[in-house]
């Protein structure tokens, strides 16, 4: 495998990549020529941001009174819930240790990590396969793979059970994140991105003896970055939010995830009601995050397998 | 967006199909062609508590004879195999304590680690006792824990399991004394004749009121209602004073008012839940709560609500929505029953100022109300069971683990913060539950009411297979009940299926 | 080299490759998504005991016994309702809010970062926060004097108390969780639509509506098609927060008992016997299955993909 790709096929793979970062980047079409319908003026702009402010309020409204509720104490719970109380760090402090919300966070992570990385590199080796190889039963393998979109976790998750216990993987990092390490769905969308590849980028390559890994790795893969963080994204999302498999395998205190961390706290408070409250807010906290960071990715990858159906 | 017209007659026909396509059976009736139902099995002594009626007090027979297990049969529990083993066993104990119950826990456990160089134990908080049965089934043979906490209305199907060791074994193998256990505590766990689990939370139902209401109301507020009478004529007063717009607080959970308490009550007024002696002669066949009293006691609650003096909260899934309703600011209860284990959580929550005007002084307990003057209730809570199939040192670790939690002090510890109830009586003279029962009665309302009544063999929980469905349909009869609807109806209704869950149980186990 | 001889020789050479390559996410899911339906499939026409143990075969007509009993059929109605509430519910505030902030504003980003701010929620931290909202006691909604006024049923009996309102509370909640997916999906959508088809019509004379219905939502065809069937599926999928909210719902009704809470949740009449919930879990396999059929076929052949 070459280290370098060949001069013309270079070339080419710098030309993509620079029109990839022309994409447009902002959701605004410029301004209204004129017309009012995409930059109203006046009344109607005045109305406008009434209505979002009010949309906005309503879409916030039940953040916004668990916010209020995770920063008071517990002797200010009855007080206005609308209204913020004295403020105090204590109850998400408490949240914190009482809940081991610390140990759970890392857990998630560690287990949404697994499932990230190994979920892309199939997905991109999968769908490889089915976009620039040629096999027998290549179209009946991947509609294998589709079909399997279908079967819905509910249906799987006793066997699973069964198997992962039997591999001794309860209560472990591996066995949270074993069922799902594949995705089809990610097969999918891959396949579709590296279809719109220009076919003489793979013949160049190919004359030039660049074989496929090396294409894969120094071409292709550069070429679908947009797509890829996606990937990322939406598998780290998924493994963060899975509540019903960690709730079934987990039986050591320490090794719940945030989200059955959050039920275990849910199920067991009197005391403090909004203890709760501080938890959810908690855990919460690390995905607005990434999503804030990586807002351009989700879009671009929500754009890519929509639009195009 | 509409569907395109070449499916919408196809649409329309599955719908229909579908719709006109209920059974009318349970699922439980899946597959198998016909259920089987067998004989009740005639007590061996001439008590069969058929007597429909409000006072047990004279009924003195003694426990009827049950047909014994044999021992030999089960798991053995080779106690000495402590003595010969090498260095520390280390043991895994699946508790289902949470919140302000695992505290006393964690430190009964890192002090008998300190105390002694032979065993470790290690504790797995499960969070709840649904979860922790939900685990415990899924987990296969090397998951199992060595040892185990159980509610007391899985002694059916945890012993029917066969993956545990009777306590029995343990007990005679170590002979341990259990002389100065209240009786009540170790019969609870028994089935055919021999001692399952020991006995280690205990709790039972209770009356939680609030005593400033009382006392606005003109009631003793050191003086409870104990009778349903009573307990009616408080709620009358209480309402007409204005001292609170809801007197009592109903829920209709199936681990509180809608099923535990109403096998509370049939134990008080002496009657059997179920047959075959409430299933601890022989197994059950069929449930009996559809009876005279059943209804009775559903109309007391159901007329109580249409007066407006109670009024039910729901199925009360996180278990806090009646004690929520006591707090809540515009419209509060005025008493609700619960159970004894919530006590110290209560007061932790009010003393932490959660409620405005209510301390944590201002919460009275009192003996669960029910049919009759005396008070009286079955053991609730849960004991502890030691996994069959593990090697000697760790069986004999886990009975010595056990036999530390059953010591007076241990027992006296864990009581005296927790609402649990200390299984022995010498527990009593010991700190630091001498001080609290002294200086805070209403920690000792679930003890002194569980010494109360008769020792009938309605003195103990029904034991049924799969009791927890079963308090699934008591308590769908009672939210039917709340609701309105006639409560012999409702009740047959429940009974009937929990008679199909009764022998879909016995043909499978 | 005979021509015959080099394709048929290309024809396999890159299959070890691609088997190699296909590997990893065949194994998994052959392993975890295969397997355990045609485990569940053969498990869902047997009886076992409380333990998975002594599983008897009755045969597969035990699946029609399943799908016809009272309670699956309860949950079936019950998941359906949800879905007829929770999806066009869904889309509409999704293209709603989407066209709502699809102008050139100052600060127009702050409110499309609101308006998808619910993505970053699971389904525990959306359930509890309505939990929070919606306890008639001590949850917020309960305690604003206001908002008392005006739904007094939101603290006497509660909305999730009572068996006519509890499903659409769960439906509510559900929504609320999904706006912020929809609102990023139907933006992107929107982006996709050349403007110069706007400013045709306008200059024909089409108003803001009739610009809408004309242009707008045929051109956002294929992004409503995966909503759709996105939002479809996750309500078929409902389990967290039936679990956390309502425990299968007021009773007697069960009014919020889906499917999947039916299968795995902690009052089901099936959950000690694991025969009858693989049973139930593999129905729903097939629900969905008929579901995504109808969808595709029925309203994918007219949306317009575009040119």
């Amino acid at each position: 495998m070459a280290t370098e790709l060949p001069a013309g096929v270079q070339g080419a793979v710098d030309t993509a990549l620079a029109s990839l970062d022309e994409l447009p980047e902002s959701t605004d079409r410029g301004r209204g020529r004129g017309r009012d319908f995409d930059a109203p003026a006046g009344w109607r702009r005045v109305g406008r941001y009434l209505l979002l402010a009010l949309v906005s309020f309503v879409v916030l409204f039940p953040i916004y009174t668990t916010v209020i509720a995770a920063f008071k104490p517990s002797d200010a719970f009855f007080d206005h819930p609308l209204l913020p109380g004295p403020f105090t760090f204590d109850v998400i402090v408490d949240a914190w240790t009482a809940g081991n919300l610390g140990r759970y966070l890392f857990n998630s992570l560690v287990v949404a990590t697994i499932v990230t990385v190994f979920q892309v590199v199939s997905a991109v080796l999968a769908a490889y396969a089915f976009a620039f190889l040629r096999f027998p039963g290549r179209n009946v393998f991947f509609v294998v793979f589709i079909a399997t979109l279908l079967v819905p976790l509910e249906a799987t998750l006793v066997v699973n059970f069964d198997t992962v216990d039997g591999l001794g993987w309860s209560n472990s990092y591996i066995g949270l994140a074993v069922p799902f390490l594949a995705t089809a769905f990610g097969v999918f969308l891959m396949r579709q991105v590296f279809l719109t590849l220009p076919l003489d980028l793979r013949d160049a390559a190919a004359i030039d003896g660049v074989g496929h890994f090396g294409f894969l790795w120094y071409v292709a893969v550069p070429l679908v970055r947009p797509t890829l963080g996606a990937l990322a994204l939406f598998g780290f999302l998924g493994a963060w939010n899975q509540y019903l498999w960690p709730n079934l395998i987990i039986n050591e205190t320490e090794m719940n995830t945030v989200q059955s961390g959050l039920r275990v706290l849910s199920k067991s408070n009197l005391d403090q009601p909004n203890l709760v409250m501080a938890g959810t807010l908690v855990a919460a906290i690390p995905v607005v995050i990434v999503l804030l960071v990586f807002q351009r990715q989700l879009v671009r990858g929500l754009t890519a397998g929509a639009v195009k159906g | 967006m509409f569907p395109s017209r070449r499916f919408l007659p196809l649409i329309v026909v599955a719908g229909v199909g579908v719709a006109a396509c209920s059974s009318g059976e349970s699922a439980l009736e899946s597959g198998v062609d016909d259920v089987t139902t067998d004989a009740p099995v005639e007590a061996t002594t001439p008590d069969d508590g058929t007597t429909s009626g409000t006072d047990a007090g004279t009924d003195t027979t003694a426990m009827p004879t049950t047909t014994v297990a044999p021992l030999a049969d089960l798991a053995p529990c080779p106690t000495e195999a402590l003595d010969a083993a090498a260095g520390p066993v280390d043991i895994v104990f699946w508790h289902a304590m949470a919140n302000d119950l695992e505290p006393p826990l964690v430190a009964l456990t890192e002090e008998y680690n300190a105390s002694q160089d032979k065993v470790r134990v290690e504790l797995q908080n499960q969070t709840g006792y649904e979860s922790l049965l939900d685990k415990y089934i899924n987990a296969g043979q090397g998951s199992r824990p060595t040892l185990e906490q159980f509610p007391e209305y899985t002694l059916r199907s945890i012993a029917d399991s066969g993956t545990t060791v009777p306590a029995e074994a343990c007990l005679e193998s170590s002979s341990f004394d259990t002389s100065t256990f209240v009786p009540r505590t170790l019969t609870a766990y028994e089935y055919e004749g021999i001692q399952r689990g020991m006995p280690f939370n205990v709790s039972n139902p209770v009356l939680y009121y609030n005593r400033k209401m009382f006392e606005a109301a003109g009631l003793d507020p050191d003086d409870p209602p104990v009778s349903l009478e009573e307990l009616r004529a408080a709620s009358e007063q209480i309402v007409a004073s204005g001292a609170a717009p809801v007197a009592l607080v109903l829920d209709s959970g199936p681990d509180s008012g809608g099923g535990w308490f109403l096998e509370q009550w049939f134990g008080r007024a002496g009657e059997p839940f179920a047959d075959n002696g409430n299933g601890r002669i022989a197994p059950a066949t069929e449930v009996l709560f559809d009876n005279e009293l059943g209804v009775e006691l559903t109309t007391f609650l159901q007329t109580m609500i249409d007066d407006g003096l109670a009024m039910t909260v729901g199925d009360n899934p996180g278990g806090q929505d009646a004690f929520f309703k006591l707090a809540d600011q515009t419209t509060p209860g005025a008493m609700t029953m619960a159970t004894s284990a919530a006590l110290g959580s209560v007061i932790a929550a009010l003393g932490g100022g959660l409620v405005p005007d209510l301390g944590p002084q201002d919460i009275g307990v009192g003996p669960m109300p029910g049919p009759g003057e005396t008070p009286q209730v079955q053991v609730g809570g849960a004991s502890l069971w030691i996994m069959a199939d593990k090697s000697p040192e760790e069986t004999a670790a886990a009975w010595d683990y056990v036999t530390f939690l059953m010591r007076p002090e241990s027992q006296s510890q864990w009581a005296a913060t927790t609402g649990y109830v200390p299984v022995r009586t010498d527990a009593l003279d010991l700190e630091p539950i001498a001080s609290t029962y002294a200086n805070d009665a209403r920690f000792a309302v679930p003890y002194e009411q569980l010494l109360s009544g008769v020792n009938d063999d309605t003195a103990n929980a029904p034991v049924l297979g799969p009791q927890r469905e079963i308090r699934a349909e008591t308590s769908r009869a009672m939210a039917a009940i709340f609701g309105g609807a006639d409560p012999q109806t409702a009740l047959t209704e429940a009974a009937d299926a929990s008679n199909l869950l009764i022998t879909s149980y016995n043909d499978r186990n | 080299m005979e021509r015959s001889d080099r394709t048929k020789r290309s024809r396999w050479r890159e299959f070890p490759l691609a088997l190699l390559m296909l590997a990893p996410s065949a194994v998994i899911l052959v392993v975890f998504v295969l397997y355990p339906l045609g485990r569940a499939v053969w498990l869902g026409q047997q009886r076992c005991d409380n333990f998975g143990g002594n599983c008897k075969s009755q045969g597969f007509g035990q699946y029609v016994d399943i799908f016809r009993s009272t309670e699956f059929q309860n949950a079936l109605v019950v998941t359906v309702k949800f879905a007829l509430i929770t999806v066009p519910l869904g889309l509409i505030l999704g293209v709603g809010l989407a066209v709502l902030a699809d102008k050139y504003l100052r600060g127009i980003g702050v409110f499309r970062a609101v308006f998808s701010s619910t993505v970053a929620t699971s389904v525990a931290v959306a359930s509890l926060m309505w939990l929070f909202l919606l306890q008639p006691s001590v949850g917020a909604l309960a305690n604003v004097s206001w908002f008392n006024s005006m739904f007094p049923s939101v603290k006497d009996p509660g909305w999730l108390q009572d068996p006519g309102t509890a499903l659409t509370a769960v439906a509510l909640s559900s929504v609320w969780a999904g706006l912020g997916f929809t609102f990023i999906l139907v933006t992107a959508g929107l982006q996709g639509i050349p403007r110069d088809f706007y400013e045709a019509a306008a200059v024909d004379g089409a108003g803001g509506i009739r610009r809408f219905w004309s242009i707008t939502v045929p051109m956002l065809g294929p992004t409503l098609l995966f909503v759709l069937i996105v939002l479809t599926t996750r309500a078929f999928q409902t389990y967290g927060e039936v679990d956390l909210l309502t425990d299968g719902g007021p009773q007697p009704q069960d009014s919020t008992t889906t499917i999947t809470y039916f299968v795995y949740g902690q009052n089901s009449p099936i959950r000690n016997d694991a025969g009858l919930q693989a049973g139930a879990a593999v129905l729903l396999f097939l629900v969905l299955l008929v579901l995504s059929a109808i969808q595709l076929r029925g309203i994918g052949r007219r949306v317009h993909y575009g040119d």
